[in-house]
């Protein structure tokens, strides 16, 4: 008898092309989604306007960050879904062990959060595009990036959506763990939120969101968002090192 | 080399325990049959040994590995049964070739044609598949996956007595040809005695006996006539099952245990000596009471 003897680099290749030809749904709705966000986005997320007895204006504000966050939510879902049973157990009929599920795990999500961080960058400028088209106006004036600009913005937006996914992965390891996990997380979440409302400054959220979308030096944002998600995944994997594969 | 090796093996679900110091070794290329009553922990067993359970305590080593969350246990073992689960996104075509690029000693020609053979149609998806036909193709995967241990569990379940038939032979043709160990467990024993070279019996998570199909049918003798009569020549004697027949016979089965002159003095006695069927057999060493479901009743 001779037994094969593989390479755990190898298997993790073959899962993560297996993942991308099985998890097709993944992207499908992410189109969807986005569609939705575009439609939610063309009536603008902003406005003002102002005027005297001869004249008067308004200005309509237009971006894509409706579009970011409809994404950013898909992936936070998106990674839940791959974490649940019916996704573990594809894994399991074929060579796997919990190192390389995790790892093929991870790079499909890479994959697609630089998939979809690309799609939310396209979509901002179909906005765009369809603005002018659609709409009758004076004067219509865009944000002009430059090349580093765009690559910076579409990298940020590549690990916003990536830095979810490992949220996403984390709740859902925690799930799986146990299901009372299902009702203990909103309520944790809320209840904090609330409990934080009551004060007489709400902090956490605020604090959360200047700590990731406040940072004006990129290096530093780029390291804050890896090490928050590495956190993450890391927790995950912790987490899911005792679980049985299939009861 | 061992292919299967278990010492002591318990494994606990909740308070009660499914497997209860199992100890036992499996031969490399042998064809082994799991059998034993429903919940006697057949399954169990076996998912442990795949890798997909922690066992409480006690040691499994397969290939000499501990088989949990290891890589090599996974890539030289396939685990079969009729809840295994295929992404709906892939066809039946695309899950054999998909298969084939894991496995390292798979046979894609071998695929194939059982795959025509059992006239799949391969734009169709697993979850669309009837019961009798995901184990069919179930089985076609781990036939084709040429493991060198291959865990059959309960593979016939749902298929019709006409691929029921083929299946066996298949097992047994790639069998011949691919020699391997292959472990395949089934409460029909008469179906698979022909196929099994051992068989390993468990009752309530204990292991009750292992030994090969051959000596397993010279293992008991069923004695029949007047109750007199079987009381008097078998007292002292293991008796493995009792039945009474009408109003003053009795059928008891009995250890063999090489006292020949024993048996021919009964049969002088007016006693009736039969052999009894491995599926028997195995019932009867399995059942929890001596008297059977009769006593339910008297």
């Amino acid at each position: 008898m001779y037994l094969a003897e593989v390479n755990a680099w190898d298997i993790v290749k073959k899962q993560y092309q297996y993942k991308l030809q099985s998890y097709m749904g993944v992207f499908t709705s992410l189109i969807v989604i986005q569609i939705i966000a575009i439609l939610f986005s063309f009536n603008g997320t902003g406005m003002s306007g102002g005027g005297s007895s001869t004249f008067s204006y308004s200005l309509n504000y237009y971006s894509g960050s409706m579009i970011l966050i409809f994404t950013m939510i898909w992936g936070l879902i998106t990674a839940i879904i791959i974490t649940s049973k019916a996704y573990r157990y594809d894994d399991y009929s074929f060579i796997t062990n919990r190192g390389t599920t995790h790892t093929s795990n991870l790079l499909f999500l890479l994959s697609a959060s630089i998939f979809a961080g690309i799609t939310v960058l396209l979509c901002t400028h179909f906005i765009q595009v369809l603005y002018i088209y659609s709409v009758n106006s004076e004067s219509v004036m865009f944000e002009q990036l430059t090349i580093i600009q765009n690559l910076k913005g579409i990298s940020g937006t590549i690990l916003y959506i990536f830095f979810f996914t490992s949220i996403g992965y984390f709740i859902g390891s925690l799930i799986q763990i146990s299901r009372l996990f299902i009702f203990v997380l909103p309520v944790l979440f809320f209840g904090a939120v609330i409990a934080d409302g009551l004060g007489k400054e709400q902090s956490m959220i605020p604090h959360v969101i200047k700590f990731f979308g406040n940072e004006s030096s990129f290096g530093l944002f780029i390291l804050k968002i890896l090490a928050a998600s590495a956190l993450m995944y890391g927790f995950a994997i912790i987490i899911s090192k005792k679980l049985e594969v299939r009861p | 080399m061992k292919v299967v090796e278990c010492k002591d093996l318990t494994k606990v679900y909740g308070r009660s325990n499914a497997l209860n110091n199992l100890s036992f070794s499996i031969e490399e290329n042998k064809i082994t049959g799991l059998i034993g009553r429903n919940g006697a922990g057949k399954t169990t067993l076996l998912k442990i040994m795949a890798g997909f359970l922690h066992h409480s305590s006690g040691e499994i080593k397969v290939f000499e590995e501990t088989p949990f969350n290891n890589l090599k246990v996974s890539a030289n073992s396939i685990f079969i049964d009729n809840e295994m689960s295929f992404p709906p996104a892939l066809s039946l075509k695309e899950l054999l070739i998909t298969a084939g690029s894991f496995y390292p000693y798979w046979d894609q020609k071998l695929a194939d044609r059982l795959f025509d053979y059992f006239s799949f149609n391969p734009n169709i998806r697993h979850g669309n598949l009837s019961k009798g036909m995901k184990s069919t193709f179930n089985m076609i995967v781990g036939l084709a996956a040429r493991c060198p241990l291959t865990i059959f569990d309960e593979p016939t379940s749902g298929m019709d007595s006409g691929v029921r038939k083929d299946f066996y032979r298949a097992v047994l043709k790639d069998y011949l040809a691919h020699p391997r160990s292959i472990i395949l467990s089934s409460h029909l024993v008469e179906e698979v005695e022909d196929l099994l070279e051992d068989i390993l019996l468990i009752k309530e998570g204990e292991k009750c006996l292992h030994m090969p199909v051959e000596d397993l049918k010279e293992y008991a003798v069923g004695i029949s006539g007047k109750t007199a009569i079987v009381d008097e020549v078998l007292s002292g004697k293991d008796i493995i099952f009792e039945q009474s027949i009408g109003t003053d016979s009795t059928y008891v089965v009995i250890k063999k245990d090489g006292s020949q002159k024993e048996l021919e003095k009964a049969e002088e006695s007016g006693l009736e000596l039969t052999a009894v069927s491995i599926d028997n057999l195995c019932l009867y060493l399995t059942s929890k009471t001596t008297g059977g479901i009769d006593h339910v009743f008297s």
